[in-house]
């Protein structure tokens, strides 16, 4: 609010925005921003961005590049990060066997083209979204990247402003064509995303599994290669795998299992030998029975409250 | 059973152990209980009966002094009496003659004594009134060798009981106020009932005239001999048998020679007293009562029955029951005679035989106590008696079902629910007076009347119903001044269970025309229905087909026809009550059609050969595919792909990492349907992406679209992943969170993978084996989706509950028709105490008994770790899912449950009260706070057009194809919508909504989320307020919010006015 003490770091603005009736809904409303400098400063960019709270939930960047230029004119704005987005991070796609190596190794470094290709490849495995203008949860919070530090001051000059003359920003206004439209264009958009068509698809599974055979024909190597090299301390790692190559982790489970099994079975066999074996047998049935008849009781009890309780069809 | 064979008999008459009498905990938990319950029920005889003895007293000596009176001739006595006194003597139907010439005399009793319950302490408190008997016997002297004939012993008692009448009233002033009834409704037998004119006093005293014993000689009174000739004009008819009359007759003198009978039983037997009231209660529940209009079954009878077994009834007069029984094993016994006698096919005798076998024979239920020469079934209708036997025979069906808790269903449910007991429930109002129904018994009219609209009804229907019941009103007591009504207005109603499997039949068959005796018969009982018809086979045949009606099915249109050819009674005459469900049996084969087209899917992929793993399973898991959906599975091209999952050999080219198993699915399923199209014609496949929160949460499906026909939506299952998953949640070096996530992952991986297949076997097979499961489920899920339940309860939860409802439908038998299976799934759920009990649904008979505890421990289990509900709320274990969480997982939430309990009940209470069925479809709006409107019209388009996809954009994604591709429906529209608002709004709003053709979404604000001071890491939107730092929740920011997501697909959005 206006009255706020901007001078804190940490306050939030507020930055109302009017929002304009629909027939389904003809009430006007006001929308509540609430923003500050962005606290975490890590690079370089974060001293020019803004930590926007409770974005509307149909924001897309048109959206909000309208928004501050309707603040403080064109040419501030240059790109918005929603929550949803920063926080999509991939499971890894590494093969299991690099994931673990990866600890024990200094990453070595790239050819600079290698680098560019692979990000290429990995960008091409990329799944296709499904959505035109995907939403963003209720109350998220966005970082908007502004042109420099200096536009940062003045957005927060012109929120500061906004009080007094109350003249809130209208959302939506002047994005026109710019975001796709929601409602049943939207959801048939989505339908037909759904299917991206059987050879886009391929050449996405493809572009992936290039690049994870890459790594894992990576990873193998640097297994082969550990085998042998003691590290910084002198000590050898020691990797599962007979003599010629290292195994995989599901032959290792097998192998558990059917020694887990083989124990079991001769437990079997040396069931019901000795006469202590079925006296201590007899023992356990004969508390199970106990217990049975007890939890019956309880049951009982149980019961008996339950129709205190209910009391019904009478 | 059937006694008929001599081995069968042979069989049957080994020693008679009750089930359930051996020392399991089982039935020691159920003798503990049986304990508690006649604690619970005892009457308290001290403080509602204070006094009654002293008034019993006077009413003796009130009694015993009267003055004699000398005979004279009916007429001018009636006169006489009736002008001395206010009171009009009860004669029974017809009147006495003005001409007759008996007389009528007064002396004293010969004996006035107190009997029944009152005096045996075998009342209970729950009896709808308490009525202590006093009989009094009237002296021998008053009457003559002949009087057993022609009402004349009943117009001589009704005046004797006028007599004690004046008397009483004279003695008592006000006290008391007096009114004739009908002893158990028997027109024969008016009695005197005195009640306290103060109403905070229940109980009343009937004063009962008898004979004393051995009044008439019993040959007289065999069953089949004729006592009434008058009535008759015709000499043939005149002859006759009154079996109701002798039989009410000969237990006038018995009233002393069975109590003598009770009491020594009871004096011998420690159980007996227990045991009888315990099956006043197992009457009491079933709508069983000593009154005609309940059956002519009651505590007495019950009581006698009892007494006869522990002393005879074996084949060699040995006793059926030993008397060291306990009480709850003397009931159990009971109804296990009960239950296998059949008592209309063959008499059963306790005791030596009366001298003629044939003396017995009558039309109805013989129960012959030969010791003191009574029918006790006398007052048993046939479809009483049928009743009963069902009763028990349902109630042993719940005793052997060990794993059932065996006590509600006997004594605590209620089962007289006629809408929980039958399909269907007519009621028809009974013919003018004018219309008399000949019988040369004395019966009553309405009796007669019942019993003739039950051979009708019963012929009518024939196969199409397996029971028929008839329930006649009760006749009310008038003051001693008033004339009895000799007609009551009323209606006699009439409840019908189906043959589930021929009720439906649209075509009745009657005798060939060449049997012409028999066609004419037919044609007479018809009437025009009836028509002459060549069949295929050559026959000539009388038949009737019926037409198909949307508002009135096969069975009812029969029963309005039958009646009223039969009883010339008009339209409004006959009510029927049973819903008239869109849904019906005979949509089964829009399920085959899909069946059968999955199984071409399944040959089709069976042929590839190319692939590189060797399929293992093909499996359906679609509702569709198990007779399931509430819509009927269609080959539209507008609908969802039936859900199929596939499973492949277990391969070690897995690799070891979950997104990348993902992506090798795909591969695979692109690889399916690249093969699929090449091997054949008229297939197209679609690769379609879930809506994975995750990547290594299944990315995608492949859309099978057959050209015309059906379309199947693909998965591929993974056993690696499985294993991988199952390692981490081991795995003690993760994280928490990931542990819980990869258990999450593994839990829904289970249930579309393992769960949901076994599932969809299940219930198809049970939809195979149980005629009406599969209209039951759909009605069900018809219901909770008109009250807006049906997107927060899995629809394989509902299946689970309604086939428990068939599959345990004790005190009852399984349902038979869809309206049944739903009021019974719905009687289920109202009476399901979720957060204190887990269903356990066994539908396979393969739980064990340590398994079931595993599944009680788990669940006390999870209420300790989560005791306000917040993950777990309905706990649902079956044979194949142990872990009782699989169909619960993703709701519904407290709320929901409540809410579905709530409407549940409230169902229970409509139909028992015979309200308008339309209501039960029609959902309650006012207590939502959002109501969203949609737009059916944009919906719609958006389902169009996919579907007419002609621009040229696709014809280039999809390359060679030069023809229109027809997507398949990723899913529905209000779907789509619905899980978008729900991820939105997951803290803020609770959304509602029915299913497909539901054209309104609903939301509750959640109460919890209101206020906070916090900017950062908000879970909803928030305004500024007045006064300082505090923010609430900006509801109409939210709503605005909606409009602008739904855009033109919502028409309005409407919020509750504050109240």
């Amino acid at each position: 609010m206006a009255e706020q003490p901007a001078s804190s770091r940490d306050e939030f603005l507020t930055l109302p925005i009017s929002i304009p009736p629909l027939p389904s809904f003809p009430v006007p409303t006001t929308h509540h921003i609430y923003l500050r400098r962005n606290a975490k400063v890590l690079t370089r960019d974060d001293k020019r961005s803004l930590f926007l709270v409770n974005v509307p939930v149909d924001s897309s960047e048109p959206h909000l590049r309208s928004l501050f230029t309707s603040l403080v004119g064109a040419g501030k704005f240059e790109s918005v990060t929603f929550e949803s987005e920063a926080k999509a991070a991939k499971s890894s796609i590494e093969p299991a066997q690099a994931l673990r190596l990866a600890s024990h190794q200094k990453k070595r470094k790239r050819e600079e083209e290698e680098e560019a290709q692979r990000i290429k490849d990995e960008v091409a495995a990329e799944m296709p979204s499904t959505w035109t203008r995907p939403l963003h949860r209720s109350g998220g919070s966005a970082v908007v990247l502004l042109a420099d530090e200096r536009s940062v001051e003045i957005v927060l000059k012109a929120v500061k402003k906004l009080h007094k003359s109350k003249q809130y920003p209208v959302w939506g206004e002047g994005v026109g064509d710019k975001a796709p439209a929601l409602g049943s264009t939207w959801l048939k958009a989505h339908n037909k995303l759904v299917y991206p068509g059987n050879a886009a698809m391929q050449a996405v599974v493809d572009a992936f599994f290039t690049v994870y055979n890459r790594k894992e024909a990576e990873a193998e190597r640097l297994a082969r290669e550990l085998r042998n090299e003691p590290d910084e301390d002198g000590f050898v790692i020691v990797t599962r795998g007979g003599r010629v190559a290292p195994a995989r982790m599901d032959e290792a489970e097998e192998a558990k299992k059917k020694m887990l099994e083989r124990q079991e079975k001769r437990k079997d066999e040396t069931q019901n030998f000795y006469r202590w074996q079925l006296r201590e047998k007899k023992k356990a049935e004969q508390a199970a029975f106990l217990k049975g008849f007890e939890e019956d009781k309880n049951k009982l009890r149980a019961m008996r409250e339950k129709r205190r309780k209910v009391q019904p069809d009478t | 059973m059937d006694n008929s064979s001599a081995k069968r008999r042979k069989l049957s008459s080994g020693p008679f152990v009750p089930i359930g009498t051996s020392s399991t905990p089982a039935a020691s938990a159920f003798a503990d209980a049986t304990e508690e319950l006649l604690l619970d029920v005892q009457q308290d005889y001290a403080r509602p009966f204070e006094g009654v003895d002293d008034i019993l007293r006077q009413f003796k000596t009130t009694i015993e002094a009267l003055e004699p009176q000398e005979p004279a001739v009916i007429s001018d006595a009636t006169k006489k009496f009736e002008k001395a006194n206010d009171i009009r003597i009860p004669y029974p139907n017809p009147r006495p003659g003005k001409d007759s010439p008996y007389k009528l005399a007064f002396t004293r009793p010969a004996q006035v004594n107190v009997v029944g319950s009152y005096v045996t302490k075998t009342m209970i408190r729950t009896q709808a009134a308490h009525a202590i008997d006093m009989i009094v016997v009237m002296p021998a002297d008053l009457f003559q060798d002949k009087d057993f004939r022609d009402l004349r012993y009943f117009y001589k008692r009704s005046f004797y009981l006028a007599r004690i009448c004046a008397g009483l009233k004279k003695e008592l002033k006000d006290a008391m106020e007096l009114s004739f009834q009908y002893l158990h409704g028997n027109e024969l037998l008016p009695v005197l009932v005195a009640q306290p004119a103060k109403a905070s006093r229940k109980f009343a005293i009937r004063v009962i005239p008898c004979a004393p014993e051995n009044l008439f000689p019993t040959s007289r009174l065999w069953p089949i001999s004729s006592s009434v000739r008058r009535n008759g004009n015709n000499p043939n008819e005149a002859q006759a048998p009154t079996p109701f009359y002798n039989a009410t007759l000969k237990a006038e003198s018995l009233y002393q020679p069975y109590l003598r009978l009770l009491t020594t039983v009871g004096k011998t037997c420690p159980g007996f007293k227990d045991a009888c009231i315990l099956g006043r209660v197992w009457l009491q529940k079933r709508g069983f009562g000593s009154d005609l209009s309940q059956g002519g079954f009651g505590s007495f009878e019950f009581a006698v029955l009892v007494a006869l077994l522990l002393s005879s009834g074996g084949r060699k007069g040995e006793p059926l029951l030993a008397k060291s029984l306990g009480s709850s094993q003397i009931l159990k016994g009971t109804i296990q005679y009960l239950a296998n006698t059949n008592f209309q096919k063959k008499p059963a005798v306790f005791g030596t035989y009366p001298s003629d076998p044939d003396a017995m024979r009558q039309d109805g239920p013989v129960l012959y106590d030969a010791m003191r020469n009574l029918n006790i079934l006398w007052k048993m209708a046939p479809w009483s008696a049928n009743l009963l036997q069902q009763f028990a025979k349902w109630s042993l069906a719940g005793l052997k079902d060990n794993s059932m808790d065996q006590f509600d269903p006997l004594f605590i449910i209620k089962v007289h629910d006629k809408s929980q007991i039958y399909d269907l429930q007519a009621n028809v109002d009974l013919p003018l007076a004018t219309q008399t129904f000949h019988s040369q018994d004395c019966h009553g009219r309405t009796w007669n009347f019942s019993e003739k609209l039950y051979h009708i009804l019963k012929k009518a229907l024939g196969e199409r119903i397996s029971l028929i019941s008839i329930y006649m009103p009760k006749a009310d007591g008038w003051a001693v001044s008033a004339v009895p009504s000799v007609a009551q207005p009323g209606k006699v109603s009439v409840g019908i269970i189906y043959e589930p499997t021929s009720a439906f039949r649209r075509m009745d068959l009657g005798p060939e025309a060449e049997q012409k005796k028999e066609a004419v018969k037919y044609q007479e009982f018809w009437g025009e229905k009836s028509e002459l018809r060549r069949f295929q086979d050559g026959s000539i045949r009388e038949c009737i087909e019926w037409a198909k009606d949307s508002t009135a099915n096969i069975p009812k249109q029969i029963i309005r026809y039958i009646v009223q050819l039969h009883f010339g009674l008009d339209e409004q005459s006959v009510s029927l009550y049973g819903a008239e469900a869109n849904i019906s049996p005979a949509d089964t084969h829009y399920f085959e059609a899909a069946k059968e087209s999955f199984r071409t899917l399944e040959h089709d992929l069976r042929e590839l050969q190319d692939l590189p793993l060797h399929i293992n399973q093909i499996a359906g898991i679609g509702p569709e595919l198990r007779y399931a959906s509430l819509r009927l599975p269609t080959a539209d091209k507008y609908v969802q792909p039936i859900e199929v999952v596939i499973s492949f050999e277990a391969s070690g080219k897995w690799t070891d990492n979950l997104a990348a198993n993902q992506r090798l699915k795909i591969a695979f399923l692109l690889k399916i349907g690249q093969s699929l199209e090449d091997s054949k014609e008229e297939i197209r496949t679609h690769l379609g992406l879930d809506q994975a929160e995750h990547d290594t949460h299944n990315l995608a499906f492949l859309d099978v679209v057959y050209d015309g026909g059906f379309a199947f939506r693909l998965r591929v299952r993974s056993d690696a992943e499985e294993k991988q998953l199952e390692m981490q949640t081991r795995n003690k070096q993760l994280d928490r969170h990931a542990q819980t996530e990869a258990a999450t992952s593994l839990a829904i991986i289970r249930r579309s993978y393992t769960n949901l297949p076994l599932h969809t076997q299940t219930v198809s097979s049970w939809c195979t084996r149980l005629p009406s499961l599969s209209a039951a489920i759909r009605f069900t899920k018809q219901w909770f989706a008109s009250h807006k339940l049906a997107s927060h309860i899995n629809e394989e939860l509902i299946e689970l509950m309604v086939l428990q409802a068939f599959l345990k439908p004790f005190p009852w038998r399984t349902p038979t028709s869809a309206f049944t299976g739903f009021l019974r799934t719905m009687h289920l759920i109202s009476r399901w105490d979720w957060p204190e009990e887990p269903l356990v649904v066994d539908h396979s008979d393969s739980i064990t008994t340590d398994e079931r505890s595993a599944i009680f421990a788990r669940f006390k289990e999870s209420r300790k770790s989560d005791p306000r509900f917040n993950r777990i709320v309905l706990f649902v274990a079956d044979s194949h899912d142990t872990t009782g969480t699989t169909y619960t997982r993703n709701g519904p939430s407290r709320v929901v449950a409540n809410q579905m309990i709530k409407l549940a009940r409230s169902v229970c209470e409509l139909v028992r009260a015979n309200g308008d069925l339309k209501l039960l479809f029609q959902p309650s709006l006012k207590h939502y706070d959002v109501v969203i409107t949609l737009n059916p019209k944009a919906l719609k388009s958006i389902i169009r057009e996919h579907g007419a996809s002609k621009q040229s954009q696709y014809k280039n994604l999809l390359g060679e194809r030069s023809h229109a591709v027809v997507l398949p429906l990723a899913e529905t529209p209000v779907n789509v919508l619905l899980r978008q608002l729900r991820t939105q709004y997951a803290t803020v709003l609770v959304f509602f909504h029915g299913g497909q053709d539901d054209q309104m979404i609903t939301a509750l604000w959640n109460p919890e989320m209101d206020q906070r001071t916090r900017k950062v890491e908000m879970p909803t939107s928030f305004r500024p307020t007045e006064n300082g730092d505090t923010l609430v929740v900006d509801r109409t920011s939210i709503l605005a919010e909606i409009a602008r997501i739904g855009g033109d697909m919502i028409e309005k959005i409407k919020v509750k006015s504050a109240t």
